[in-house]
């Protein structure tokens, strides 16, 4: 598994096609966080603008090999290996973007409430940010996974459906992501730092589940 | 040289009943398939354009999984595709190395072996070469490399020879030979009627879906034309058992030397086993075997053409 990680992370990094989806997320950054806002709002915009980003990582992961380079690989490891050492990279790549963005928002930020009147902790803050980042980095997996091979083939259908899917992943009541990021946004009018740690959890859960059943296709719909 | 599998410790691959379509309502590309690869099988399958050989070697490969019936075993599995257009963001060293190490090598080893069969398929000279600056030739080698490396239990090549020079060619078919000498099953299809002419274990078709044996052309022992291998080793000493097995014939000759006839396919295996005996032995001459040879009669009169090939390539093993 660590061949098939190294190998997939290095395809990630040396076909570049990871920079369009970097630069996204940097410039929704920079419209939505300037520095001196509460931390909390930040932290909240930083994680929900993660989510379709982690979807389009997975994307391009499993998208990045030709055909005959991906049957070479999943021949040696197995296609359902192959694919969850995909899967996993752009998780990695997602939440090492997610992690980074977070302690410079954090940073950045005023470490109060949303009206500037109840001082917060800067480190639980970012704690809270971190959970949701995660939360977000994960479902957006979850939402790759299923909208790319092998559950989508053709672009046409499976970009349209990523984006839809990533929409609602935000949006839909119950959904993590929705109750980590609305957390930050109550806790910050509130002047209490929450502990999302429930979204991640339910997070980590559907996307295992996603990854589980985009993997185990990956022999029963290849061709 | 060739790292020995020892049979006990290797998963036999069946087949069982399989069938595949794609899709609830497709039609079955292949229905009723049994088959079993024992180590050290050569197999090869035959079938028109569309018959659904793809889909078998695919299956073999585990690349795929069949809508009914069981695939039971999974040796350590390589696999060649037709076409290998590697738009891939590496060397092809690099390419190899990572390649390498998922079929389990260690880094280093994985190096070693990358720099070694792109040698032997010479194609040294592109080990640098951005993957997507090679030509469809020499992309086709690398494909071939990935899979041998390792030197895997099963070989599945779809048509690997498609694309590769002659000298490439030859050097698979050997490299073929040499695998399942060595205990690894291979199989194959490929459209020349004279490749690997007379050597397979068993040759089957896809009709229509179906796996038919052919009878008549899987002779395991009409190997087609032979070369006479001289050597030399030190006094009083008989050749190695790899080189004694995968001979038709060893004769004690004058002078301490031995005359060994062997498949013209499995020479180089041969002339490796010997260079790399311990203390080696001295190779005195390599010719064609003189006609009339009696092995390769039955196959002229089964109207095979034995290949033309150049005189063998010992130089594969000379840095």
């Amino acid at each position: 598994m660590t061949a098939l990680l190294r190998y997939q992370a290095a395809l990630l990094l040396r076909s570049q096609r990871a920079l369009p989806p970097v630069i996204l997320y940097a410039a929704v950054l920079a419209i939505g966080v300037q520095s001196g806002q509460p931390v909390l709002d930040s932290l909240g915009w930083t994680a929900a603008a993660l989510l379709p980003v982690a979807a389009w990582l997975v994307r391009i992961c499993a998208t990045n090999e030709p055909s005959a380079a991906r049957s070479c690989v999943g021949a040696a490891a197995g296609p359902e290996r192959a694919h969850l050492a995909c899967v996993t990279v752009a998780l990695a790549a997602a939440g090492a973007l997610g992690v980074v963005a977070t302690v410079f928002v954090t940073f950045i930020s005023d470490a109060t409430s949303a009206d500037h009147q109840i001082r917060l902790s800067a480190v639980q803050a970012g704690a809270a940010g971190l959970l949701a980042t995660l939360a977000c980095a994960l479902l957006g997996t979850a939402v790759g996974a299923l909208t790319t091979r092998p559950l989508l083939r053709s672009p046409g259908r499976a970009v349209p459906a990523l984006l839809l899917g990533a929409l609602l992943a935000l949006v839909v009541t119950g959904s993590p992501a929705r109750a980590a990021v609305s957390a930050l946004v109550t806790g910050s009018q509130e002047g209490t730092v929450p502990v999302p740690v429930l979204p991640l959890a339910g997070a980590a859960l559907l996307t295992a589940a996603a990854i589980a059943v985009a993997c185990a296709l990956t022999i029963r719909r290849s061709s | 040289m060739a790292r020995e599998v020892p049979e006990r410790e290797q998963q036999r691959l069946r087949l069982e009943g399989v069938g595949r379509r794609y899709g609830r309502r497709g039609r079955w590309v292949l229905s009723g398939v049994d088959l079993e690869v024992a180590p050290g099988a050569l197999i090869r399958i035959e079938g028109a354009n569309g018959t659904g050989k793809s889909t078998l070697l695919r299956l073999l490969a585990g690349l795929d999984a069949p809508t009914v019936g069981r695939i039971v075993g999974r040796p350590r599995t390589a696999y060649v595709p037709e076409r290998f257009p590697a738009a891939l963001p590496f060397t092809a060293a690099d390419y190899l190395m990572h390649l390498g190490t998922v079929h389990g090598l260690s880094r280093p080893a994985a190096a070693d072996a990358a720099d070694e069969w792109l040698e032997r398929f010479g194609a040294a000279e592109h080990a640098r070469t951005p993957m997507s600056e090679l030509s469809k030739g020499s992309s086709q080698k690398v494909a071939v490399a990935q899979a041998l490396l390792a030197e895997p239990e099963l070989l599945v090549l779809d048509e690997a020879w498609t694309g590769l020079d002659d000298p490439a060619r030859g050097e698979l078919e050997g490299a073929v030979v040499e695998r399942t000498a060595a205990g690894g099953a291979v199989v194959f299809v490929d459209h020349d009627p004279r490749r690997l002419a007379g050597r397979p274990d068993a040759t089957y078709a896809v009709v229509e879906g179906t796996l038919n044996p052919r009878t008549g052309n899987g002779d395991a022992h009409a190997d087609g034309p032979h070369v006479v291998v001289r050597a030399q080793g030190p006094a009083g000493t008989a050749p190695p058992d790899e080189v004694t097995e995968l001979a038709a014939l060893v004769e004690e000759a004058a002078g301490d030397a031995h005359r060994i006839t062997v498949p013209e396919s499995r020479s180089d295996a041969v002339l490796r086993a010997l260079l790399g005996a311990r203390p080696p032995w001295h190779v005195v001459s390599v010719e064609p075997e003189p006609e009339p040879a009696p092995a390769s009669v039955p196959d002229l009169a089964r109207g095979i053409v034995p290949r033309p090939r150049e005189p063998e390539s010992i130089e594969t093993e000379s840095p």
